[in-house]
C-alpha cells in the first residue's frame, strides 16, 4: 500500500518529493530536551531577538509530537535510557539535533564517572552544533543544515542505488 | 562565638565523647565518636547558647586508611559556625543518620551513601542520587575502577588530542 | 425548494472528499515503523508504572449534568426565535410570550434548586 521508495525517478515523483521535504523542512517541531546549560541558549534561540520559530519550528513537550529533538545538555548515564526510550517513542520521519560540546562528544565532563560522553553513544544524531553553549545564531544554523539535509531525502522516488565504480 | 570556642565548650560538656580538638588555624574542627553525632548534633541544634539550625554542608572524604564525613554547622541566629568530623573504618562504613535534627541531611546523605558507601542507619530514603540505581560500586572511593560499558553504551571515548598528535608525527 | 438542500449537499461532499484525500495521501506517502517500544504508553522517558484508567472527582460530572440540561433549553429557544416574528405578524405576540415565558420560568426554577443546594460552586463548603 504505501508508495515509499517504489517510483522511478520521473519529473512527477522527483517534484513531489521536493515538495514533501520542503512541506516537512518548513514546519520541524522540536521536543524541549533541555538538560543542562544549553537549554538556556535553546530557550534564548526560541526567544524574540533570534527567532527560531520563523522557521517553523515551534517547541513541543511531549515526544509524541514532535519530529525533531534537539539534545542541549550533558547526557548523564542514568539519563541516556530515557533519551533513547523517548527516541523510540517520537513518530517517524524523525531527526536529532546534538547541541553544545556535552552532547557531542562528553565535553568539559568527558572524563567524569556519571556522564555518558556524547548523544551518539545511544541516538543516530544528524547535526552535530559545537560550542559551549552555541549561540543561537550557531544553533540556527545548525537547524538550517538540518533542513538541507531534510531537502536531499527520497521518499517517492527509489532511493540512489550506490555506485559500484566509486566503491572500489 | 569562636568556632574553636564552641568546639572547646562541647568537649568540655561531652567529656567522653568527643574525641579530639583540632586547633588547625583556618577550620578548627572536633573529631567526634561515630555513636554519638546523633546526640551532639542534638544538643547543638536545641541549646539555645549554640542555637546551630543550619547543617549548611555534609560530605564525605575518602583516605587511604578511613573514610571520613564532615558536618559543617551553623546557627542564624548567632551567626557562628564549626566543623564536626566522624571517622569510620573503610570496610563497610556506618553511622546514624542527623536526618531527624536537620532535614537537609536527607540528600546530602544520600550522596555520600553513593558515591562513598557510606550506610546511614535510620534513614527514610537510602538509595543512589547520581549514578544509575544498579551501577556497581562507588566511584569516589580511591580503589574505584570505572566499568568499561554500562547497559551497552560504553564509557570511553578516544581523546581527539590523542589523534591530533598522531597526525602531527606522520 | 429542493435546490436549497443542494448546498448542504455539496458541504457534505467537499468535507468527505478532503477528509478522503488527507487520510489516503497519509496512507500512501507516510512512513510507518511500529515496534513495541514505540508503542508503549508514553509516560515521559520512563517505562509506565500502574493503572492508566484514574479516578477522577465527581465535580466534572455534576457540571456536564448541569451544562447538558441547560443546553438543551437553549436549543430549544433557537426554533422559537426563527418563527416568532410570523407569530407576532399574526397578531398572536402576547401568546408566544407567554408560552416562551412560562417555558423558561420552569428551568429557571431548575436553576434557583441547583444554585441554593450550592451545586454551583467548585469548592462546595459543606457545614461541619
Amino acid at each position: 500500500m504505501p508508495l515509499l521508495n517504489t517510483l522511478p525517478d520521473y519529473v512527477l515523483t522527483t517534484k513531489t518529493d521536493e515538495l514533501i521535504n520542503w512541506m516537512r523542512k518548513s514546519s520541524l517541531w522540536y521536543m524541549l530536551f533541555g538538560l543542562a546549560c544549553c537549554a538556556i541558549e535553546l530557550m534564548h534561540t526560541g526567544g524574540p531577538r533570534s527567532d527560531i520559530e520563523r522557521f517553523g519550528a515551534t517547541p513541543r513537550a511531549s515526544a509524541r509530537q514532535s519530529d525533531l529533538m534537539i539534545i542541549a545538555g550533558t547526557l548523564t548515564l542514568k539519563m541516556a535510557l530515557r533519551t533513547r526510550l523517548l527516541y523510540d517513542q517520537m513518530p517517524d520521519p524523525k531527526y536529532i539535533i546534538s547541541m553544545g560540546s556535552c552532547s557531542n562528544c562528553g565535553g568539559l565532563f568527558q572524563l567524569a564517572y556519571s556522564v555518558c560522553d556524547g548523544v551518539d553513544k545511544v541516538l543516530p544524531v544528524d547535526v552535530y552544533v559545537p560550542g559551549c553553549p552555541p549561540r543561537p545564531e550557531a544553533l540556527t544554523e545548525g537547524l538550517l543544515k538540518l533542513q538541507e539535509k531534510i531537502m536531499s531525502e527520497r521518499w517517492l522516488a527509489r532511493e540512489k542505488a550506490v555506485d559500484a565504480v566509486a566503491q572500489a | 562565638m569562636e568556632p574553636l570556642e564552641i568546639l572547646k565548650r562541647v568537649g568540655e560538656r561531652f567529656p567522653g565523647k568527643v574525641l579530639e580538638v583540632s586547633e588547625r588555624k583556618p577550620d578548627p574542627f572536633a573529631v567526634v565518636d561515630p555513636a554519638a553525632i546523633v546526640e551532639l548534633g542534638r544538643f547543638l541544634h536545641d541549646d539555645p547558647e549554640f542555637a546551630m539550625d543550619c547543617l549548611s554542608n555534609e560530605t564525605g572524604v575518602d583516605y587511604k586508611d578511613r573514610v571520613e564525613v564532615v558536618y559543617h554547622l551553623f546557627s542564624y541566629k548567632h551567626r557562628h559556625h564549626c566543623v564536626l568530623k566522624v571517622k569510620l573504618p573503610r570496610d563497610n562504613p556506618e553511622v546514624a543518620t542527623v536526618e531527624e535534627i536537620w532535614r537537609a541531611a536527607n540528600w546530602m546523605e544520600r550522596e555520600i551513601f553513593d558515591l562513598l558507601g557510606v550506610n546511614f542507619n535510620g534513614h527514610s530514603d537510602m538509595r543512589r542520587i547520581l549514578m544509575p540505581e544498579d551501577w556497581p560500586g562507588h566511584p569516589l572511593r580511591k580503589d574505584f575502577v570505572e566499568p568499561l560499558e554500562y547497559h551497552g553504551i560504553s564509557t570511553v571515548r578516544e581523546s581527539p588530542i590523542i589523534r591530533l598528535d598522531q597526525q602531527k608525527k606522520k | 425548494m429542493y435546490f436549497d438542500y443542494g448546498i448542504p449537499l455539496a458541504l457534505t461532499i467537499i468535507g468527505l472528499v478532503f477528509m478522503a484525500a488527507m487520510i489516503g495521501l497519509q496512507k500512501l506517502l507516510a512512513p510507518y515503523n511500529p515496534f513495541p517500544r514505540k508503542l508503549m504508553p508514553y509516560e515521559c522517558g520512563e517505562p509506565p508504572t500502574g493503572n492508566a484508567w484514574i479516578n477522577f472527582n465527581v465535580r466534572f460530572y455534576l457540571i456536564a449534568l448541569v451544562f447538558v440540561i441547560f443546553e438543551v433549553e437553549v436549543a430549544f429557544i433557537y426554533p422559537v426565535a426563527t418563527v416568532y416574528l410570523d407569530w407576532v405578524r399574526r397578531g398572536q405576540r402576547l401568546f408566544a410570550l407567554g408560552e416562551m415565558l412560562v417555558f423558561l420560568l420552569i428551568l429557571f426554577v431548575g436553576l434557583i434548586y441547583v444554585w441554593v443546594k450550592r451545586d454551583l460552586e467548585w469548592i462546595k463548603k459543606v457545614p461541619d
